[in-house]
């Protein structure tokens, strides 16, 4: 059974009292598998941080029904707590409680306690780096340094499920780097699944096996990467620059051009799977005995994608 | 019930709220100043006024329990206001706790708290101005604590249901409910001067009668017949109900996104 099953979930919200309901989610279908780090992705206004928190038993869907890890997101909520949890974006926690405060008081939250939450406690200050900052107050922390301890925080019950909701935001771009290969780590070495939502593609690019795409409340698409671009009709860029000028040449009927442009010394492609189609589209330029001054490959982007469902 | 892990989770919020307060100048100042402050212009004005011993008593067990009892309910309010302030509440309510441990563990610390202020304003009132604490022995003095505590805990619990149903804004009614409850059960005067209507709301406030129970022993009559019974049962009864709206809002805050809201 896969990690994550939600079917139909519907939310609508009040934005005053006895106001018109705003539906935030329609109809959202989900499936994540055990082991798998999903990207969900969006423009803000989406409804990303709702669908999330449904799955994290923070919210209760108006319709539909989720699955979190084999037990029901509403009626086994306090079960399915055990072996979740979550960091958000902008970590907030008791300002005057210190790092190693914090990390206990949670951990009690989650019956840890004595030796067992000492070693915890230890071992993720070891791993997000935070012995030099263990008795330091919340509110004194940089933001990097805050990041690090709801990462450590979110990890202080062992999860078998973690959801990120927007992991990196406000990070700078070394400090995002570092939480990311320390997210790819967990993932690789400890199995974890993760649910990610994100609007920084890189992000998704780098972790996600597998992406949504929410807008307007509706999930327009899913799959992996290279699944969705042949399923959007998007090749990767292939351009071929000639030394004397274009040779005459019916481009569009090259192995997998989907489609193409011409310059006045160069000509773009797009083509389906360019790796695979590249060897045969040199030997059809060659035989046009027109020299070639340089080759150019750039695999489709998830930037592409986003914009070519979402827009 | 697993009773290691439930207590853990009591003692996390426990814990958490007794640092808070060692690092709050102002909880030092709750429990320490303005208790003082109380009990001393209280007890000059007394003087002033050339009041009876009986009458001077009458009104300091007044000025005691009313900071005894703002003290302690704060902490049971202060359980999710802390969280509120600190944006932090979707990461308590991810984790498996119920409202039980949330309430027990912030009680614990109001408790102490509550404990503490009225041992100190009790020893001022005895020091400075003959006030006679021992009158109504153990027995009665401990009825009459676990009143006021029981009374700090229904204020309490309902001011968690406003802040869970209203966030921040709900930081005025931690302070507003008690006063109002106070003001009506007759703490500086027996509840007979009261305005007919507010006499008549006196009565279903179970402080009024564990104050009438605890002035008896110093020769002020208790107007009802069975005070305690009134005060205890009427105390159960309101404990239930207020767990019970906490509970309902807690439910309701699931629905309307309000954890999600309060943390942001």
């Amino acid at each position: 059974m896969p990690a994550i099953v939600a079917q139909g979930i519907c939310k609508s919200f009040r934005d005053r009292p006895f106001g018109p309901r705003k539906q935030v989610l329609h109809d959202v279908d989900l499936e994540v598998e055990h082991g798998a780090i999903f990207g969900i992705l969006g423009p803000n206004a989406a409804g990303k941080t709702t669908f999330i928190s449904i799955l994290a038993t923070l919210l209760h869907p108006d319709k539909g029904r989720a699955r979190v890890l084999g037990l029901d997101a509403v009626k086994e909520a306090n079960r399915l707590r055990e072996r979740i949890n979550l960091a958000a974006t902008g970590a907030h926690f008791l300002w005057c409680l210190t790092v190693e405060e914090n990390l206990r008081f949670y951990g009690r939250l989650y019956g840890l306690g004595g030796r067992s939450l000492r070693a915890r406690v230890a071992e993720l200050i070891e791993l997000f780096d935070l012995a030099e900052h263990r008795r330091v107050t919340f509110e004194r922390l940089s933001t990097g340094l805050k990041q690090r301890l709801a990462l450590a925080k979110a990890l202080i019950n062992t999860p078998e499920l973690l959801f990120l909701d927007e992991p990196t935001t406000g990070l700078d771009p070394d400090m995002a780097q570092l939480i990311r290969e320390e997210i790819l780590r967990l993932n690789r070495e400890t199995g974890l699944t993760i649910l990610l939502t994100t609007h920084n593609l890189r992000e998704a690019e780098m972790l996600c096996g597998e992406v949504g795409f929410l807008k307007q409340g509706r999930l327009l698409a899913r799959g992996r990467i290279p699944e969705l671009q042949r399923r959007l009709g998007l090749g990767d860029h292939l351009t071929i620059v000639f030394r004397d000028g274009l040779p005459a040449l019916d481009y569009a009927r090259l192995p997998g051009v989907l489609a193409h442009r011409l310059q006045p010394d160069r000509v773009e492609l797009r083509v389906d799977r360019a790796e695979e189609r590249l060897a045969a589209i040199l030997e059809a330029v060659a035989h046009t005995r027109q020299a070639v001054a340089q080759v150019r490959v750039k695999e489709v982007d998830l930037t592409e994608i986003y914009h070519e469902i979402t827009h | 019930m697993r009773l290691p892990t439930d207590l853990r989770k009591i003692w996390a919020f426990a814990v958490r709220n007794a640092l808070v307060n060692r690092r709050n100048v102002f909880a030092i100042f709750e429990m320490l100043f303005w208790p003082g402050v109380a009990i001393f212009s209280v007890g000059l004005l007394t003087r002033f006024l050339k009041l009876d011993p009986e009458t001077v008593t009458f009104i300091l067990i007044g000025a005691v329990t009313m900071n005894t009892i703002q003290i302690a309910q704060l902490d049971l309010s202060y359980a999710l206001l802390y969280s509120v302030w600190a944006k932090s509440l979707r990461h308590e309510f991810i984790a498996p706790i119920r409202l039980s441990h949330i309430l027990a563990g912030s009680g614990l610390v109001g408790l102490a708290r509550g404990l503490l202020v009225f041992v100190i304003m009790g020893l001022f009132s005895m020091w400075f101005f003959q006030m006679d604490l021992s009158r109504p022995g153990w027995g009665g003095l401990l009825i009459f604590i676990a009143g006021m505590f029981l009374n700090a805990a229904i204020v309490g619990a309902v001011v968690l249901a406003l802040v869970l149903r209203f966030g921040q804004r709900a930081e005025v009614a931690a302070w507003a409910f008690s006063y109002l409850m106070l003001l009506l059960c007759g703490l500086y005067y027996p509840v007979e001067v009261l305005p007919p209507g507010a006499r008549e709301l006196a009565q279903i406030i179970p402080l009024t009668y564990f104050l009438e129970y605890f002035r008896h022993f110093y020769g002020f009559p208790a107007y009802s017949a069975h005070p305690l019974l009134y005060g205890f049962s009427q105390s159960v009864i309101y404990l239930l109900a207020s767990y019970a709206l906490l509970w309902y809002t807690l439910k309701s805050a699931y629905q309307r996104g309000t954890l999600l809201r309060l943390s942001e």
